[in-house]
């Protein structure tokens, strides 16, 4: 038989999702800076008025994405710190693949998190709605 | 003779003097190949005379020494895990390369590039400031509409060719009645779409005196390649005279009357105005003053004489898809007569 | 157990003689009638191949126009069928369809599988494919082609070309698209429910890995372009002005929806590529891949941030700035997954040994060209180069390096890797340097000056050029590289063709690599493997002690087919536990017989025969139902069987754990993404015009949307019911519930075409009723396509093909269900509920 593990390393305790997760808030964020940024300047400022209420909400935004991300990032750590034999994750153990999962999420996390910077280096620099 | 498919025409750029190449402050070295491949023309967004050009060259610049360097060291590795010492080395050590090659450093890079991207997006999307010379540009399927608005809100039609005031701002609106062009003098700054229904605004800051040509950069159909417009950047005192004689009404020499009126008997002044004359279309470009233009066909052959009698015995030859009927029937002596009226109209 | 652990010599012979006998691939006209994955994959990957040399010779007659000003080799109008074409083709007909087929070839052996789970599904793909991509092909023979370039921007499209080239790209590559979304279904659940046991998650092949994300990029990337297909093909064909400004519509609105399927299209295409590459690399490199969790995240992270690029082609459409930015900012960080992929790769060469060979040669000339497009696609992601460099040969040549390094150096590498394994015979080495020098040098020569000329401005996609603006000597030398490329492909293609009758069979895993599809024998037996392995690690065949031998005995799972039955093994998606033994569907002709009569629809609808497609769409709907009803959720004659010594397992689940439900949830998914697509198009409509509402509702006709939400609501419902009722055996009120939820669906969508024809709305003045039509069109036709579901499910149950324990069907159709209520109550409250809001 296959072991599938116990305590939180069983599988019924776990899922691929969690792995989509960073880069879903990275989605999330990124479609709420582009509809908002693009309703208010089509239906309420015009182009030619000042972005900085737009920008003011981008930084919003990023922060909540990046609590987002970093309650994910804990959730990833805690699984890849999980405490035995070695630290591999390349063996053919339910713990093994347990901190896998954990270290892909926390990888995932780090890349949202510069994604997400990115998006927000937009506001940083643009300041009109031309 | 007029049966000999185009040899009979000379290109335009055939006859034209290469230009001067604009001496950038950075070294030019990795694009040094673009210059020697050829007289970078007119056409080159190499070749910078604008405040929005300029920076942009600045960019391309830089991004392709950094390129190259990324190129070489990422290859450099290579080579040596291949060729050079392909025994096995340490895994973590492996390892950390991808920590640091793959991760750290592009981020790093990427960060920098995207913050000196971003930071010249003000500067490239300003308007012009309110008072500059406003110019409405229609794309066509295949040719350009130009109407410059003068301060009195009046409007002077021309077409394929523009003159711009140097050293002041001017503001190209676009838009189209047909299909989406797109609006690009590359020696001059960014391009931008032409779409039916929406009017786009486009500044341009012309730094440099000379002639430029521009290009529609969107495929438009099928004469999309033969869509193209002179420009002439000249000093505010020609540019005014310039634009006066362009507003005044045709003049037709006693000398001309007979084009006049065989070009009135054919019909066509049912698609193009010729101002103070009957003819009024306003299918087709503007001619009134066509005989002052650099090209015809839209930046197609130099304007001269037996090119366009050419022109008016195979338009649909040269221009596939053009609207204009070609004029085989007529006779030499007609053809020469409204050719020598078109080239009259200075 | 004993028994099992060492069978006898007589019993081995037996077992393999079983096999054998299930997997033997039919002979004459019926080998035609063939599903297996080795021979569909064969000809998926034949075909293609054909298609990239038809879009090959399209390029070269595109270099020979070009290769001097002025030159009138072809007309306008034939260079823009021609470029047209080879784009398209490259595309959709090559690029994504290759890596489906390589992937319908390999997986199954990759993940030590006998087949994929929905081997007629693939077939059928197939064949709408062979179908779709003749009729477009064959156009240009008639001077019909689309010449509107291949993304077939509107109004170009709509008005200005009036002839059958824009309807035949339309309908003929929606077809094609429907193909690429089958076989994302199959691969999806191919990855995560075919793989053998104990292949934990962390262990997967690479190859797998990348699939998956593909599979998924595929699911919601292609549904917006079906999306925008739908309304370009309306405009044209019943004038309702999606596109036209005059009355309300949009142009940029397809640029977006085809954007948004074509730039992560641009990674559908690349990623299996490079997962080709991560097979490849350790095999070489004679060690296990370095950074295994780096080239996940690199694949995951690329997958989700291939969704953000689309605006960077249409960075000079005149949006606001800070838009583009947001665009541009993606596009750079979308770098950063791509060059950690790159570095993990340079990493396992420096830590292993490499051993020389054509397919390493073809992985670092791929990687070495990929780099130059990568480096030149951060350029011009960069809003302020792309101002100049848009449209420009700049970015023709940014995307060959791109295309040609990054997807087809990576596939004749692959193809030199797996030759041995599909044919059992190798490919000559001698030819593979030659043809890898042509390649190499005729590519940069024909490339390189591209960017070249599109810096000193030249326009992309132009007949002819002026002399003397500095192009001629770049497109000389860009046609001369272009002559040298062919040749190489010349010699690929004789290597790859030649005949080997007398050449030997190469040895059983050739290059010594260690991952499960090179268990393959030499040549192949048509079983796949010999008995379903125990993986427990990446590199089984280096890693696992007498892995082959005990493969080769029988010693794993499913070593018989004691009912002479194709089966492969189901198992969990995490640890892959073996669940059930699934029995896979056997050679047929139905797969043939619904895509010739799906493809005759598309073609007589595409010339306007309308009664002659009605007749093939009403025997395309028989054929697909008759395939389903004899084909799928049969019951087996026993519960369960042996899978390994005493191991049993059942053959059939119905739920979340049987591949069925998934295919049902995965397909669901794309619709939605189709049906979101519509969405966006009412929402882009509102925020781009101010009169976007042209005119209200009346009262009958909201109540007529609410009253047929209802009856939306209600058949969901009671399908949930006859759900529970048909797990009770209590057979009548099954009936009862079923027949009611049916009539339901029926009067719903009844009532949505009541309300749409007594609206007042007419779809051809204005583009609000035109998106209403659509959008409530579409709830419709769920509702009714829904209607025929639950009528199906009464039928298995009167026919006794379903019942209380056997209910895939009514399993599977409920999970329709929950996506078609949502859909309609979406449906409702945007159209009634907004316009009052907004």
């Amino acid at each position: 038989m296959i072991y599938q593990g116990k305590g939180p390393s069983h599988e019924s305790k776990q899922s691929l999702w969690l792995l989509t997760a960073a880069p879903m808030i990275w989605a999330g964020h990124f479609i709420l800076c582009y509809v908002t940024t693009a309703i208010w300047i089509e239906k309420v400022a015009g182009r030619d008025a000042s972005l900085l209420p737009m920008r003011l909400t981008i930084g919003g935004y990023t922060l909540l994405a990046f609590i987002g991300i970093g309650v994910v990032f804990g959730i990833g750590n805690r699984r890849r710190n999980l405490d035995t034999e070695k630290k591999s994750t390349d063996n053919d153990t339910p713990d093994c693949r347990h901190r896998f999962l954990g270290f892909a999420t926390i990888l995932l996390c780090c890349l949202s998190v510069v994604a997400t910077l990115f998006t927000s280096l937009a506001a940083v620099f643009v300041q009109t709605t031309h | 003779m007029p049966d000999e498919p185009s040899s009979q025409f000379t290109h335009f750029f055939g006859k034209l003097e290469p230009k001067q190449k604009y001496g950038q402050t950075l070294a030019l070295a990795p694009i040094a190949l673009a210059v020697l491949s050829g007289c970078h023309g007119p056409q080159s967004a190499l070749n910078p005379a604008g405040k929005g050009s300029a920076p942009i060259v600045d960019l391309t610049v830089w991004l392709t020494i950094g390129a190259a360097i990324v190129w070489f060291s990422v290859i450099g590795f290579a080579v040596y895990a291949i060729r050079l010492n392909p025994s096995a080395h340490n895994r973590r050590r492996a390892r950390r390369l991808i920590i640091g090659g793959g991760a750290v450093v592009p981020t790093i890079v990427l960060t920098v590039m995207l913050s000196y991207g971003l930071s010249m997006m003000p500067e490239q999307l300003a308007p012009a400031p309110d008072g500059s010379q406003r110019i409405h540009v229609s794309g066509e399927q295949w040719w350009w509409r130009f109407e410059y608005e003068l301060p009195s809100g009046e409007f002077v039609e021309t077409a394929n060719e523009i003159w711009l005031p140097l050293d002041e701002p001017v503001e190209f609106l676009l838009n189209s009645p047909d299909v989406i062009h797109s609006f690009w003098i590359p020696s001059l700054g960014r391009k931008l779409d032409m779409l039916p229904g929406t009017e786009t605004r486009l500044a341009l800051h012309p730094l440099k005196e000379g002639y430029y040509r521009g290009v529609c950069a969107e495929f438009c159909g099928e004469s999309h390649s033969l869509m193209a417009f002179d420009v002439k950047v000249v000093p505010r005192r020609d540019f005014d005279a310039w634009l006066e004689r362009q507003r005044s009404d045709a003049v037709i020499r006693s000398l001309e009357q007979e084009g006049a009126r065989t070009f009135t008997r054919n019909g066509c002044g049912a698609c193009h105005t010729v101002r103070g004359t009957f003819a009024d279309g306003s299918i087709g470009p503007d001619l009134t003053h066509f005989g002052s233009r650099e090209s015809i066909g839209a930046g197609l052959f130099k304007n001269r004489k037996d090119n366009l009698e050419g022109w008016l015995r195979k338009t649909d030859t040269l221009k596939p898809g053009v609207n204009m009927p070609h004029y085989a029937m007529l006779s030499n002596a007609e053809i020469g007569a409204i050719a020598d009226y078109l080239l009259s109209l200075k | 157990m004993l028994n099992d652990a060492n069978p006898s010599q007589e019993l081995k012979e037996a077992q393999e003689r079983r096999l054998l006998k299930a997997w033997q691939t039919p002979k004459g006209w019926r080998y035609w009638s063939e599903v297996n994955n080795t021979s569909v994959g064969l000809w998926y990957t034949i075909a293609a191949f054909g298609f990239f040399l038809f879009a090959g010779v399209l390029a070269l007659l595109i270099r020979i126009q070009l290769a001097i000003p002025n030159n009138d080799f072809l007309s306008a109008d034939t260079y823009n069928q021609v470029f047209t074409m080879h784009g398209s083709v490259m595309m959709f007909l090559f690029a994504v369809p290759i890596f489906e087929a390589i992937s319908i070839l390999l997986m199954p052996q990759m993940l030590g599988a006998r087949d994929l789970p929905f081997p007629r599904l693939s077939s059928f793909g197939f064949w709408c494919y062979l179908i779709g991509g003749l009729f477009v092909c064959g156009s240009i023979f008639f001077d019909a082609a689309p010449k509107g370039g291949w993304f077939m921007y509107p109004p170009l499209t709509t008005d200005y070309q009036t002839g059958i080239g824009a309807d035949i790209w339309l309908l003929g590559l929606s077809f094609i698209e429907i193909a690429s979304l089958a076989a994302a279904v199959e691969l999806i659940v191919g990855v995560l429910k075919c793989r053998p046991p104990g292949m934990r998650i962390n262990l997967i092949p690479l190859y797998a890995w990348y699939i998956l994300v593909v599979g998924a990029m595929i699911l919601f990337a292609f549904p917006p372009l079906i999306a925008g297909d739908i309304l370009l093909e309306l405009e044209r064909l019943l004038d309702w002005p999606f596109f036209d400004p005059e009355r309300g519509g949009n142009p940029l609105l397809w640029q977006h929806l085809f954007w948004i399927f074509g730039h992560p299209e641009v990674y559908i295409v690349f990623l299996p590529s490079i997962a080709l590459v991560a097979m490849i690399v350790p095999t070489f490199a004679r060690t296990r891949m370095v950074g295994y969790s780096w080239i996940v995240l690199a694949a995951v992270g690329t997958g989700f941030l291939s969704f953000g690029l689309w605006v960077h082609h249409m960075f000079t459409t005149g949006l606001p700035g800070i838009s583009l930015s947001f665009f541009s900012a993606a596009s750079e960080a979308v770098a950063i997954p791509t060059g950690i992929q790159f570095f993990c790769f340079l990493a396992t060469l420096i830590a292993g040994k490499v051993t020389r060979s054509v397919p390493i040669l073809f992985v670092s000339a791929g990687l070495a060209t990929f780099i130059i497009g990568g480096l030149t696609g951060v350029m011009v992601a960069l809003v302020p180069f792309d101002f100049q460099a848009h449209d420009t040969y700049f970015i023709v040549g940014h995307l060959h390096y791109v295309l040609v390094g990054g997807t087809i150096f990576p596939i004749i590498a692959g193809i030199y890797y797996f030759y041995p394994m599909v044919t059992g015979k190798l490919l000559s080495d001698k030819l593979g340097y030659a043809s890898f020098w042509f390649l190499i040098v005729g590519f940069n020569v024909t490339f390189f000056p591209m960017h070249i000329s599109g810096l000193i401005g030249m326009p992309r996609r132009v007949f002819t050029y002026p002399a003397g603006a500095g192009f001629d000597i770049l497109n000389l030398v860009s046609s001369i590289g272009a002559g040298i490329l062919a040749i190489g492909f010349a010699i690929f293609l004789w290597d790859f063709l030649r005949p080997r009758k007398r050449q030997p069979y190469a040895p059983r895993n050739p290059w010594n690599a260690g991952t499960p599809e090179w268990l393959a024998h030499s040549p192949s037996k048509p079983w796949g493997v010999r008995s379903v392995p125990e993986v427990k690690a990446r590199y089984p065949i280096w890693d696992q002690p007498n892995f082959v031998e005990d493969v080769d005995e029988g010693r794993f799972y499913l070593p018989d087919a004691k009912e002479e039955r194709r089966e492969t093994l189901i198992s969990s998606i995490v640890d892959s536990v073996p669940q059930y033994c699934h029995r896979l569907s056997s050679p047929s002709f139905l797969p043939l017989t619904a895509a010739l009569f799906t493809g005759g629809t598309f073609v007589f609808a595409t010339f306007h025969y309308w009664w002659s497609a009605a007749i093939c769409a009403g025997f395309s709907f028989a054929t697909i139902v008759a395939w389903l009803w004899t084909g799928t959720a049969t019951i087996p004659e026993k519960p369960d069987k042996r899978i390994k010594g005493e191991q049993r397992a059942p053959l059939y689940l119905s739920g979340s754990k049987s591949v069925g439900w998934w295919a049902m949830f995965i397909t669901m998914l794309g619709d939605f993404t189709a049906f979101a697509s519509l969405i966006f198009a009412y929402f882009f409509y509102w925020t781009a015009s101010e009169e976007f509402i042209s005119q209200a509702m009346s009262r009958e006709m909201i109540t007529l949307f609410i009253a047929s939400c209802c009856c939306g609501l209600l058949a969901w419902l009671s399908t949930l019911l006859a759900r529970k009722l048909n797990k009770w055996e209590t057979s009548v009120l099954y009936f009862v519930a079923i027949a009611f939820s049916a009539i339901c669906s029926l009067s719903g969508a009844t009532l949505i075409v009541i309300a749409l024809r007594n609206s007042g709305f007419d779809p051809t003045a204005d583009v609000y009723p035109a998106i209403v039509w659509v959008i409530s069109l579409w709830m419709g036709l769920h509702l009714a396509l829904g209607g025929v579901m639950q009528l199906y499910c009464l039928a298995r149950k009167a026919a006794k093909r379903m019942t209380g324990e056997y209910d895939i069907d009514i399993q599977n159709v409920s999970l329709y269900w929950h996506f078609a209520a949502l859909t309609t109550a979406i449906t409702i409250l945007t159209l009634c509920g907004f316009p009052s809001l907004a």
